[in-house]
Parts: structure tokens; sequence; C-alpha cells
């Protein structure tokens, strides 16, 4: 006959001793896009205990998203289901105690200040502008921010900890700013956005995926000391995963100079704004 | 300022094949990037430079960075889809 202990659904993550499941079930969590990284991480983060989740996307589900988003259907491609809804309701399907927020609309156009009533915010975005524009709000609202990107085969993690160390932007260069520039074109008529078609599969999106939410359980449990402090890169095609030290850049916007202001009696440091 | 040329290798992470530039000091990792990616005909998309375990910033100059003659440095897409 099973016991008490084999009724509890966290009995097993209870025997992790650094995992502090508390922080884990009050945490408020935002996740910022709803694709196939969002379907993953939306699963892992409803099983892991995660239940005051916010899930934001503008877009509606299509047919060729259905080989790797474990919460969509084709009757959602049929009729064009928002995915933030999708995913918001899969979450709480899967974690009764869950509750999630879907807000259907673009990233660009949440309130400046919205990043401020979260503990952590995990990217996953399918974009560059976007990744900007999340790394940047997340890394001035002081919130962690753990952004996911993949491409076939290829994945990388990176954990941005504020005010600490680099972030997502400083790993970027002029190659990055001509594929932002390439999404947006001017028709004459408007301005485009162009999305491109990259090749995904599912077996990298779980790797991407289950690598942010480990990370997310870290800075949550408040073990950031274990957390990845650079980025952590995964080449599915060799089976390599390592992890790469990405320097903050002193030009990156997000990284004001900070001087160091000398007194008559002590030293400290502050920032030019 | 005396800038010296040096030759340096990119590697390919993707096909392991490698190139042998001739570059100064005040070349920047931007630079190198896209001439590496234009020599292999990779598609337009982002790349980063590697040396060792540690990305190279895309406005430095290579003397900035502390490459030396001889060094490899590899070059590896960086994903962005989602």
């Amino acid at each position: 006959m099973p016991g008490a202990i084999d009724q509890d659904p966290f009995d097993r993550s209870r025997r992790i001793g650094w995992l502090d499941l508390g922080s884990v079930f009050k945490s408020r969590v935002l996740m910022v896009g709803a694709g196939a990284l969002g379907n993953e991480v939306g699963k892992c983060l409803a099983l892991s205990g995660f239940r005051r989740v916010t899930v934001v996307d503008m877009d509606r589900v299509v047919g060729s998203n259905l080989n790797r988003c474990l919460f969509f259907t084709r009757e959602d491609a049929r009729a064009g289901s928002d995915k933030a809804e999708v995913v918001a309701r899969g979450i709480e399907g899967l974690s009764p105690e869950a509750r999630a927020r879907a807000v259907v609309g673009r990233l660009e156009d949440l309130p400046d200040r919205f990043y401020e009533g979260f503990d952590v915010v995990l990217g996953c975005l399918d974009n560059i502008p976007a990744r900007v524009h999340a790394n940047s709000h997340a890394y001035h609202a002081g919130v962690p921010y753990i952004d996911g990107a993949m491409e076939g085969f290829l994945g990388k993690v990176t954990v941005c900890l504020p005010p600490d160390g680099a972030c997502v932007q400083c790993g970027m260069n002029r190659t990055h700013s001509k594929v932002a520039d390439m999404r947006f074109s001017c028709t004459g008529e408007g301005v485009v956005f162009h999305e491109p078609r990259l090749a995904a599969e599912i077996t990298t999106t779980s790797v991407v995926s289950a690598v942010m939410v480990r990370e997310c359980l870290k800075v949550v449990s408040g073990r950031t000391d274990m957390a990845l402090r650079n980025t952590f890169y995964y080449d599915g095609q060799r089976n390599v995963a390592e992890e790469v030290e990405v320097p903050l850049d002193p030009r990156c916007p997000n990284h004001p100079p900070r001087v160091l202001q000398v007194s008559e009696n002590n030293i400290t440091s502050g920032s030019v704004q | 300022m005396v800038l010296l040329t040096f030759r340096l290798k990119v590697k390919n992470a993707e096909t392991g094949a490698t190139v042998e530039m001739e570059l100064d000091g005040d070349n920047t990792v931007d630079e190198v990037i896209e001439s590496a990616a234009t020599f292999w005909n990779k598609d337009m998309g982002a790349y980063v430079l590697r040396k060792g375990k540690k990305v190279l910033r895309g406005g430095s100059t290579l003397g900035d960075t502390g490459v030396m003659a001889e060094d490899v440095l590899e070059l590896i897409p960086d994903p962005e889809g989602g």
C-alpha cells in the first residue's frame, strides 16, 4: 500500500537538499515567449512547483509549431489560438495549484515597470530585438534574466544576475545588429517585420528549456553560487556542452561606466549616468 | 604607433575547417567574424568568435583582446530561435 509520502507530488523534489520548494511555490515568474521553448519551459515550471507564472506572447498557433510544442494541438492550429493562452492553460492543467496568467500582446507594449513585479524572467524568444528588449528591461529592474535560444541542434542558455556580471547584450556583436536590422525593413508603405523560418526540433528544445528551468530553481532557491555565470552552449549534433565566458562589455548600454569616488576616509564606487 | 601584422587561424565550429588569416593588431573582432563568415559562405546570421573558453567582444581590436600570432580562434553560430 502506498504511504503518505507516495501521495506527495513533491516528495522526490524535497529530497534535493538545496532546493527551497517554499520559495519555488511562491516566486513570481515571467515567461516571455510561448513558442517551442515556452511550451517546454512551461511544462518544467509547472512540474517543478512554480505556481505564479505570467506568460507573454503576441502570436497564434500554426501547424508548423506542432512538432515541438507539448501544449499545442491541431485544433489550436486550426482555430489560430493565442499561444500565451494555450500555454497558460497547459501549465494549470499540469499543476492544479498553479495560477498562470496569459498576456496576449507585444513585449514592447508592456509597461516599463512591468518587470519589477517578478522574481525571475525567462526569455523564450525567437528574435534578437525582443531578446535585447527583455534583457535590458529585466537588467534595469534588477530581476534575474535567463535567456534560451536554439537553432537546429544548437542551443544556448545565458543567465544574467543584475547588478553583477555581463548581460545578454554584452555577448552581441555587429552580426547580431545586422540580423536585427534585417528583421525590420521599410517597404515604402511601412515597416515590415520579417520572421525567418529557422530549423527547430524538440530534443534540443527540451535540453535548452530544462537547463533554463534548472537555473531558475537555483536562482529562486537563493543558490546563485551554483548558477551559470556565463553562457551554456549545447551542440546536440556532436553531443557536446560547455560553459563559455562572456565578459562584461563596458560599452554595453546596460552597464553604465563605474567610477571610483574617493573621499577622505573611504573609497566607494558609483555609476556615471 | 606601429601595428604588427600577424597570422592566426580561425576554425569553423560547424565543420572543423580552418582558415589562416593575416591581420593587424588594429583589426577588430567584428571584422574577423565577417571575413570568416564570408569566406565560408555562411548563412546570414549571428556568430561569435571565441578564444578558448572566452567570447571575444565584437568591437575590440585584436590588440586589445590579447590575441597572439598562431592563436586558433573559433567561429560559432549564435542561435536566435525559440
